[in-house]
């Protein structure tokens, strides 16, 4: 009878430690989530007064970037009226096309770099590759800015970029390196990784036996893994590429450092020159710009370059939802 | 029991005959091996498509397949019985160079298929003539017309028009016996079918391709009894179209359904020979033990 009611306790107490566990967890769950709204009110509401003055105007081309930026931090210390005009066009353009080219490229190469590795490499080289690539991802995005700023630039400078490019756009912008390009391939090199140990995860959780049933019927090993390896692990491949994307969109320091800091443009209608022109996407401006915190214009102004990013990370994590979920029905697994 | 008979001699019904339902012979044989009546009747024609010459497989330095000499006919059913790890598999997947797959296999012998050499020829252009259906259902996560399009789909140099496909994966599908209980949607999502639906979804994509030679590794070990009858039924229509080799675990399945059954043990063929005689005189001591469940 001592011995039942003992057990009995230890039960009770087994399924009172499982209830705490799970109002631990919920708590936090809730705690995160009241977070993020959070997160997500204070910065659209700091940035309210940006986007107010400017209205939908704010996502227009200015005449020069840099010199508004420089209007409105010193309008608060003239005791003034503060200044607010803001046109963001060149840091959201320099965005896009930093990023798009750079997860496009990482995309490809990723993908075949990973289908190779799953399935075609033999076992020395995957079990070389594979730490090779996860330490890659792990590379602090600096150190990548560095290798950019002392080789990569430099090179573009010297090599690429002619004296005929050069004078054919001195009119608006002086080429010297610091541009696209090197943002483009720096930030491949830091995002490709990151998709590849996605990617082999994804590919490697393909059921075997749908690639051998697709073998047993005579299919061939690059056109099965293609068809239904590759088929099947999309869900992760979306996933990798939201991943990393996220990551692009936001990465400021070694985009800063190689990219050339200038508020401007490129122009794809000079032809190739549009890779060697400077640019700054929104997380370096927002970086350069952070010294200048103290002036509640430039305040207001650099929450709304945030809110723009804050979105556009919330909007890639809902595009990639809903990308995945035709995939559900035919039974492929998220 | 031991060596009493000749080795068998298969006698065919002649064009027109009546084909006879042979009843098992449990006349004072004691093995103790009881069923229900066979439901084969004796095909009515057996072409030789495929032959089996000294085949030795191994896996590093472990021997799978010892030795194994075996003929594989069109308008029969061969059961490769024997318990675990005798081999049967790894024989039934050499069959179509699936064992290849494997990196450590090796392999000594010949297997031939209407004469040639299996060596010599494309893998891939082998396994659309000898077709695999596995153990557990794995039908491809899409629908179920893609999944039977799909190696209609992939033999094809241009890409062919759904329209154009639809009758040979009407004509996979009734072959499989699928057909009337997905006829209404085909853009059903194969992996929600029943497991015995999506195994016959497997055999019509198996059959989808036009294959000579069907192979059948354990198709019924993961389906309930109802599923593995209709399965079976299938089996036995399909040996006149196609050669059927079934790999299985289930003795009585093999006698249900198989013309010719051969018993490997620890990767050796112990005995060949027509269903009716191996299950009822087995001419081995151990093909009798196995097959009374002494061992195994």
């Amino acid at each position: 009878m001592a011995t039942e009611t003992h057990h009995l306790d230890a039960g009770q107490r087994a399924l009172r430690s499982d209830r705490r566990a799970e109002f631990l967890l919920g708590a936090l769950v809730v705690a995160v989530l009241l977070f993020v709204l959070f997160l997500i009110v204070f910065v659209f509401r700091e940035a309210w007064p940006s986007f107010r003055e400017n209205g939908l105007l704010w996502f227009a081309n200015p005449d020069d970037f840099d010199r508004q930026v420089e209007k409105i931090f010193m309008s608060a210390n003239l005791l003034q009226e503060p200044v607010y005009e803001f046109r963001a066009w060149p840091i959201i353009w320099s965005t896009i096309v930093i990023t798009t080219l750079a997860v496009s490229i990482s995309f490809v190469s990723a993908l075949f770099v990973s289908v190779f590795v799953v399935e075609f490499a033999p076992d020395w080289m995957r079990r070389i590759l594979e730490p090779i690539i996860r330490l890659l991802a792990s590379v602090p995005s600096v150190i990548l800015g560095l290798v950019g700023v002392l080789v990569l630039v430099p090179f573009i400078g010297n090599h690429i970029i002619s004296d005929d490019s050069r004078r054919e756009v001195s009119y608006i912008i002086s080429l010297s390196g610091y541009s696209v390009l090197a943002g483009v391939l720096i930030l491949s090199l830091m995002i490709a990784p990151l998709m590849i140990a996605v990617f082999v995860d994804g590919l490697r959780s393909v059921p075997r036996n749908w690639l051998e049933g697709a073998l047993g019927l005579g299919v061939n090993r690059w056109r099965t893994f293609w068809k239904i390896g590759v088929r099947t692990a999309r869900p992760a491949l979306i996933a990798g590429t939201v991943l990393a994307t996220a990551r692009a969109i936001g990465e400021s320091i070694m985009l800063a450092m190689v990219c050339g800091g200038v508020g401007f443009a490129p122009n794809p209608k000079d032809g190739l020159i549009f890779f060697v022109e400077p640019a700054k996407p929104i997380p370096a401006a927002i970086l350069q710009a952070s010294e200048e915190l103290t002036s509640p214009p430039m305040r207001d102004t650099i929450f709304a370059m945030a809110s723009l990013l804050l979105f556009s990370s919330l909007f890639l994590s809902f595009a990639g939802w809903v990308a995945k979920q035709p995939m559900k029905k035919y039974g492929v697994r998220a | 029991m031991g060596f009493l008979s000749p080795p068998p001699v298969r006698t065919l019904p002649l064009t027109g005959e009546e084909p006879k339902v042979v009843v098992p012979n449990g006349n004072g044989n004691g093995n103790g091996f009881v069923s229900a009546g066979r439901k084969v009747a004796p095909s009515s024609l057996a072409i030789d498509r495929m032959a089996v010459e000294d085949l030795s497989i191994a896996y590093g330095s472990k021997v799978a397949v010892d030795s194994v000499s075996l003929p594989i006919r069109q308008g029969e059913v061969l059961a490769l019985i024997g318990p675990s790890g005798c081999g049967k598999t790894t024989l039934l997947r050499s069959l179509n160079r699936l064992t290849e797959l494997t990196k450590t296999a090796s392999l000594k012998g010949r297997i031939t298929l209407d004469g040639d050499d299996i060596a010599g020829f494309e893998p891939t252009s082998l396994r659309r003539r000898v077709t695999m259906v596995f153990q557990q259902p794995n039908p491809f996560p899409m629908s179920v017309f893609d999944n039977v399009a799909f190696v209609l789909r992939e033999q094809a140099s241009r890409r062919p028009r759904k329209r154009d496909l639809k009758g040979q994966v009407e004509s996979a599908l009734r072959r499989a016996g699928l057909w009337e209980e997905v006829k209404g949607d085909l853009a059903h999502p194969a992996l929600r079918l029943s497991g015995g639906q999506q195994q016959r979804l497997c055999i019509a994509r198996a059959l989808a391709a036009n294959p000579e030679v069907l192979l059948l590794d354990e198709p019924c070990s993961a389906l309930d009894p109802q599923s593995t009858k209709v399965i079976e039924d299938l089996i036995v229509q399909l040996r006149e179209e196609v050669a059927v080799v079934i790999v299985t675990h289930n003795l009585q399945q093999a006698h249900r359904i198989a013309d010719y059954v051969a018993f490997m043990y620890l990767g050796e063929l112990v005995e060949y020979g027509p269903a009716e005689q191996l299950f009822g005189a087995p001419r081995q001591e151990r093909t009798r033990e196995y097959i009374s469940g002494a061992f195994g």
